[in-house]
């Protein structure tokens, strides 16, 4: 499938202005900062704490605006309409995605500044977190593609908020009675917190590569997904 | 040439037939209408011709290519679409809006000044388009159609719901195009409308081609054979077409007594209720 940076970069402007003009959904760009600034007090020693403020701010910012930008285009019939276009599944997908990295990478960056947190691993940290937006922007997608209006939109995210942010880390609360949770381990979200925990102490190469091999695989799976069910789903049949 | 050929194509909803045996072809540079009802069938071809979903059975060629290519970009670049339920970026301008389709269509600037021009938009470009009338909104989402001068153009009850100075524009634009060489496929339940511009059509009912043709010869077709005379006195008859009333056509005329003569001849609605046995809805 051919892929047109610039068309992709023109769906990317084009998003830019429409989000910065809806602040409905663009007032989410401030919640990762507010949570950093609250939680900040913890201390670095807290790595918990930072690993949840990232992980909530991907389920309210990163696949919260995906869905949004998603659906909104859906309900206006603007979509199909640039689906008729010469621009690809894949640069649609890549334009509107872009918007979604960027505004992510740019405050997530500002909160972990924020927070006061210092990764030992710098490298490890940025593609963990890089991984987990592309992750969390592709679950946007989804939710965004089974979402008929904005509304139904803001709704879909819980299931993402419950999967991805509230169910592993229960369910590793109770996995020394019941064994069964400990898959809940291989949530990307645990190895997000297990990672940052490395990089606090003394680590190697693997015990670094085993949390980030496992986040990259949740994104690559999520992201096929994501794709696949696009096509489909603006398929009429 | 044809730039659209239809074979035999059928479309199965379930249990149900969209679209049965339906053939046709339309050459370059003609307006095409395919008239018919709601729920006749028409959207689903406009689907079918551009790759939106694929037939049960039958073969659809564009531009001498199968019509499950035209989800290529190559393909793209050469027919534009307007649909009823085609969208606009409401936040955007209008302007905006045509700097997206510019950029996507790799054209240059100037192309935005061109078919503001072409839809006569040029002094509200900077209107956000959450403010445009229903007619405004129609007439841009034209121009994102039409801004990179297509060679096929796709219309999907183009002028429904608009006001009649709205439609006239339209119109006008469309005769622009096709006189500039676009070849124009319209879908419509406007019979007058088909009749004003197309020059050929097909009408479509529950998904079957009932007849196809220019307005003027379906006209002919189904003329009824007779000429309604009124005279200077106010009495009016129908007389059919055959050499005694020619002769009897003359006394009168001699005599002055003939006030109007015009034979009988029905719109497309007639021929579309006379083929159909039902109203348009």
């Amino acid at each position: 499938m051919s892929i047109s940076l610039k068309r992709a970069g023109a769906i990317f402007v084009k998003d830019y202005k429409e989000f910065s003009r809806n602040y409905a959904v663009s007032i989410m760009l401030i919640f990762p900062i507010i949570f950093a600034f609250l939680l900040r007090g913890t201390g670095p020693s807290l790595v918990g704490a930072f690993g949840l403020v990232l992980n909530i701010s991907f389920v309210i910012l990163t696949s919260f605006a995906q869905a949004c930008l998603i659906a909104e285009e859906k309900e206006r019939n603007t979509l199909r309409s640039l689906m008729m276009t010469p621009a690809t599944t894949m640069d649609v997908l890549i334009g509107k995605s872009s918007l979604v990295f960027v505004m992510s990478a740019v405050v997530l960056a500002i909160a972990t500044y924020i927070y006061g947190y210092e990764p030992v691993g710098i490298w490890a940290f940025v593609a963990a977190i890089m991984f987990s937006i592309i992750l969390y922007t592709a679950a946007g997608t989804i939710c965004g593609l089974f979402s008929k209006t904005l509304l139904e939109a803001s709704l879909s995210i819980i299931p993402v908020s419950i999967v991805f942010t509230g169910a592993p880390y229960a369910g590793m609360l109770l996995a020394d009675d019941f064994p069964i949770f400990k898959v809940l381990e291989y949530a990307p979200n645990i190895q997000l917190v297990r990672l940052l925990n490395i990089s606090n102490t003394a680590s190697t190469t693997g015990d670094l590569l085993k949390p980030l091999l496992i986040i990259l695989a949740w994104a690559v799976v999520l992201t096929i997904v994501s794709v696949v069910l696009y096509q489909r789903r603006l398929k009429d049949e | 040439m044809n730039v659209i050929q239809v074979e035999h194509i059928r479309k199965r909803f379930g249990n149900k037939d969209a679209l049965s045996d339906v053939s046709f072809s339309i050459p370059k540079g003609e307006i095409f209408g395919f008239l018919g009802p709601s729920g006749a069938g028409k959207t689903t071809l406009i689907k079918i011709l551009t790759a939106q979903i694929n037939p049960t059975s039958g073969q659809a060629s564009v531009f001498d290519q199968p019509a499950e290519m035209m989800h290529q970009s190559a393909q793209k670049m050469r027919f534009g679409i307007l649909t009823d339920n085609s969208g606009l970026y409401e936040r955007l301008t209008i302007e905006e809006n045509l700097e997206l389709y510019r950029q996507l269509y790799d054209l240059p600037r100037s192309s935005i000044d061109k078919v503001l021009q072409f839809v006569n938009l040029s002094g509200e470009r900077k209107k956000k388009v959450s403010l445009l009338s229903k007619g405004m909104r129609q007439r841009v989402m034209l121009a994102c159609a039409v801004i990179h001068e297509p060679e096929l153009l796709f219309l999907d009850e183009p002028t429904s719901a608009l006001d009649p100075v709205n439609s006239a524009h339209i119109y006008k634009g469309l005769r622009y195009l096709n006189q500039n060489g676009t070849t124009i496929f319209l879908t419509t339940h406007d019979m007058a409308e088909a009749e004003l511009i197309c020059n050929r059509v097909a009408i479509l009912y529950q998904g079957q081609i009932q007849t196809i043709g220019s307005p003027k010869e379906l006209k002919k077709q189904h003329r009824e054979n007779v000429v309604c005379v009124e005279l200077i006195n106010g009495e009016t008859c129908e007389l059919p077409i055959d050499e005694g009333t020619a002769d009897q056509i003359a006394a009168w005329m001699k005599r002055g007594l003939i006030d109007r003569l015009e034979t009988k001849e029905p719109s497309l609605g007639d021929i579309f209720i006379k083929m159909t046995g039902s109203e348009l809805l």
